[in-house]
């Protein structure tokens, strides 16, 4: 069924407003669950659902309506105080909540699918009923239940004698509909999965909101551009006509270089002002995971305090929209793996409760997103031994390994340490999924583990992907620009410190060996006349992994604006694309992924 | 190709079109004037690695990166140098604009389609064969009408962006 919305800005208005209300609610029902008492909270909760309903009956989705309208009333008990918030209740609020976004995305989707809605409404139904209380579990109240029931009644004696006999029949219906409404859910196309699904398409929207500030920031810088190509063009009318005169020249040098500075100083304002506008707080990821961790937590049976910090980080919505599926991931893992159950805890004398931090920060040009749980750690041996019982690697490949490298194992497409798959972990995809996310963003991953304290992963990612910093090397005679993001150090060596191991040429470096890859063999570049004793190896990190590219100069950083090869040399391995010097030059950047990638698959790096 | 061009021919037998004509080698081509963006003098062109040994490399057009691609070794014939008559032919290949390097550019000319004859059969490179769509003779010369999208084919564009 298609929309018949005769205002097409009035319903725009109503998806913006309603997303935006729907992912906040999220959030704050979580955080209700935490602070019943806060009544505060409770209200704004209540008057979100309210507005929706109301905006939704305006436009005539009923089915929008029909949900809503359930929801307000279950809330609208809670609020006062007619119910208390239960795990229970909230499990049902919160699948509510999920329908109504699964709803709301059809709308946006242009087509209103007529689903099934009764299954989730009953499921509400019995929090409806006058007796409710009863039906939850509760303690401390048991005894008001029988005030609590003729409150909502009229006063007037008759009514209420009537009312008396229809109670029972409610109350014994409501849990009827819910034990058939039980079976249906797991028959029917499971609603809350599929609602995760749509809800993530929600958050991609193309349009962005700038705060009005910036936009007027921009608006003045953009006239001191204005200002200064003037002054330009003021020079250059003087010069013209003094060129004759001896003095001419020295002065337009002076006031030429002073009109280049100050040029420069815009536009590098202007610059950032535009990258700006297109950053989004990591906050729009962050606000999905108390909600995700609060229902592993209770599908696990495990404890957790989720702490967010730095969650007004901003980094590029590009980057931001990357993120969700490999931070959901780690979480996972964390809850997973790396937190115990709290009786496991207990006895290690740990606190019941685990801690999830998750942080965001900037460091330089980079974000910084840190997923640290103070669980079980990572045991390496056990890894290896995983690792080798599924024939990811052979003894030889694992005796060669350090500590940090058998970390990484983790990553391997297929590795797992459980024996079997559950709804949550298991089938070895989701550390797989974190690689190749992070890789195709330029970002690295860090694992810090300590046994018994907890671990780490600790992701680097760059701030965007249009502008970047770049390293520029020289490879014998070409130049080539390598992305700063990915580079961790560079030395300069000589080459008979390298070392040869199976035919790849590697390097000790302090307590790891690092595998080295030559750009001149890799690029097939024509080895110069000159030859070298020193060259120079950079150090970037793809991932989890390591490798030292030789290079023959180092050139020094500059920031790039990357400009894509064109369709027909697209995806050329080890090349991200190409971007133009300030001599007009054009220099290919290296992908380090990429050529990771193609070494990996020759086995070897070509040598 | 040649039924590409023909029911264009018989539409409009007597129209004029305009060729660019360039010489390779010892021979002299031409392409439609309407896919040919500029023509521009031999910039420096940064190599890119890995790729088939026709792409003579990048360069930058005014702030666009732009393929090259050398028509010598597409056709298979021997490397020749650059000279002062050597020029990037920029053509616009379905939307993205790629240069070809010609040993030089002559002029434009027009002749009326039916002109152009079909191609003969045999043509001593194979690819030269898949991009020639006709052959204009003329009394004092002879002009290979060549259709420059056939060039990259698709497999290669494939090859380009998968494979490769």
């Amino acid at each position: 069924m298609a929309i018949e919305c005769e205002d097409q800005e009035l319903l725009e208005g109503f998806l913006t407003e309603t997303t935006e209300l729907l992912e906040k609610l999220d959030d704050d029902l979580v955080a209700l669950e935490k602070t019943p008492s806060d009544t505060d909270l409770m209200n704004g909760i209540f008057r979100s659902i309210h507005t929706v309903k109301g905006a939704s009956s305006f436009l005539g989705f009923e089915l929008l309506v029909k949900v809503t309208h359930k929801t307000e009333d279950v809330l609208n008990r809670l609020r006062r105080g007619e119910l208390v918030v239960t795990p229970e209740i909230m499990d049902v609020i919160l699948e509510a909540v999920d329908l109504v976004k699964l709803l709301v995305s059809d709308i946006k989707g242009g087509d209103i699918i007529d689903r099934e809605i009764d299954d989730t409404i009953a499921k509400l139904l019995p929090f409806l009923s006058e007796n409710a209380k009863e039906a939850t579990v509760l303690k401390p109240a048991s005894s008001e239940v029988s005030a609590a029931v003729p409150t909502p009644e009229p006063p007037s004696a008759e009514p209420a004698a009537q009312a008396a006999p229809e109670t029972p029949p409610v109350q014994a219906s409501a849990p009827v509909k819910a034990s058939e409404a039980t079976p249906q859910v797991k028959n029917a196309p499971a609603p809350p999965k599929d609602a995760d699904k749509k809800v993530d398409d929600l958050s991609d929207n193309s349009t962005v909101r700038v705060d009005v500030k910036r936009l007027d920031d921009l608006m003045n810088q953009v006239g001191e551009l204005v200002l200064e190509r003037n002054r330009m063009m003021q020079l250059n009318t003087d010069y013209q006509g003094h060129g004759e005169n001896t003095n001419g020249g020295a002065v337009f040098g002076e006031e030429f270089s002073k009109l280049s500075k100050r040029i420069s100083f815009v536009t590098s304002e202007l610059q950032m002002q535009v990258l700006k506008m297109r950053m989004i707080p990591v906050e729009k990821v962050f606000k999905k995971f108390p909600r995700i961790v609060r229902n592993m937590a209770r599908d696990l049976g495990k404890e957790v305090d989720l702490v967010i910090l730095g969650e007004e980080t901003e980094l590029d919505r590009s980057v931001v929209d990357e993120i969700g599926d490999p931070l959901i991931h780690l979480i996972r893992n964390a809850m997973d793996h790396g937190l115990e159950t709290p009786d496991e805890r207990t006895a290690t004398g740990k606190t019941r409760k685990g801690t999830l931090v998750l942080s965001a920060a900037h460091e330089g040009n980079q974000i910084v997103i840190s997923i640290k749980d103070n669980g079980r750690g990572i045991d390496p041996d056990r890894i290896a031994r995983k690792a080798r019982e599924k024939g990811l690697i052979t003894d030889e490949q694992l005796a060669a390994m350090g500590q940090r490298e058998i970390l990484d194992l983790i990553f391997l497409p297929g590795f797992s340490t459980k024996e079997k798959a559950t709804d949550l972990s298991g089938r070895g995809v989701g550390m797989d999924v974190v690689r190749t996310n992070i890789k195709k963003l330029n970002g690295i991953i860090d694992i810090k583990s300590e046994l018994g304290q907890g671990s780490e992963f600790i992701l680097k990612l760059p701030l965007t992907l249009a502008i970047i910093q770049s390293l520029l090397v020289e490879v014998e005679e070409e130049t080539y620009s390598i992305p700063l993001a990915a580079v961790l150090e560079t030395l300069r060596v000589e080459e008979r410190e390298f070392h040869t191991i199976g035919g790849q040429e590697v390097l000790k470096l302090r307590d790891s060996v690092l595998p080295l890859m030559r750009l001149q063999k890799v690029f097939n570049v024509q080895p110069s006349e000159r030859s070298r004793i020193a060259c120079y190896v950079v150090i970037v990190g793809v991932a989890e992994k390591r490798v030292g590219l030789v290079v023959s100069r180092l050139l020094g950083q500059q920031e790039v604006a990357i400009k894509s090869l064109g369709k027909y040399l697209a995806n050329l391995p080890g090349i991200a694309g190409s971007t133009i010097l300030g001599d007009g030059r054009v220099t290919l950047i290296i992908d380090p992924a990429g050529l990771l990638e193609s070494s990996d698959g020759g086995g070897r790096i070509a040598a | 190709m040649e039924t590409a061009l023909q029911p264009k021919m018989e539409e409009s037998r007597s129209e004029l079109i305009q060729l660019v004509s360039f010489k390779l080698d010892q021979e002299e081509y031409g392409v439609n004037v309407l896919k040919v963006r500029e023509i521009i003098r031999m910039p420096s062109i940064t190599r890119v690695p890995n790729t088939p040994n026709y792409i003579e490399g990048v360069i930058n057009l005014r702030g666009k990166v732009i393929p090259i691609i050398s028509m010598r070794m597409r056709f298979g014939l021997p490397d020749g140098e650059t000279t002062s008559q050597t020029r990037i032919m920029v053509m616009d290949m379905e939307g993205e604009l790629m240069g070809f390097v010609v040993d030089a550019v002559s002029e434009v000319i027009r002749i009326s389609e039916s002109e152009i004859q079909p191609p003969p059969a045999v043509v001593n490179s194979a690819v030269e064969q898949e991009c020639l769509s006709g052959v204009i003779n003329q009394t004092e010369r002879l002009l290979f009408f060549l259709d420059l999208e056939k060039l990259i084919s698709r497999e290669e564009r494939q090859m380009f962006s998968g494979v490769m």
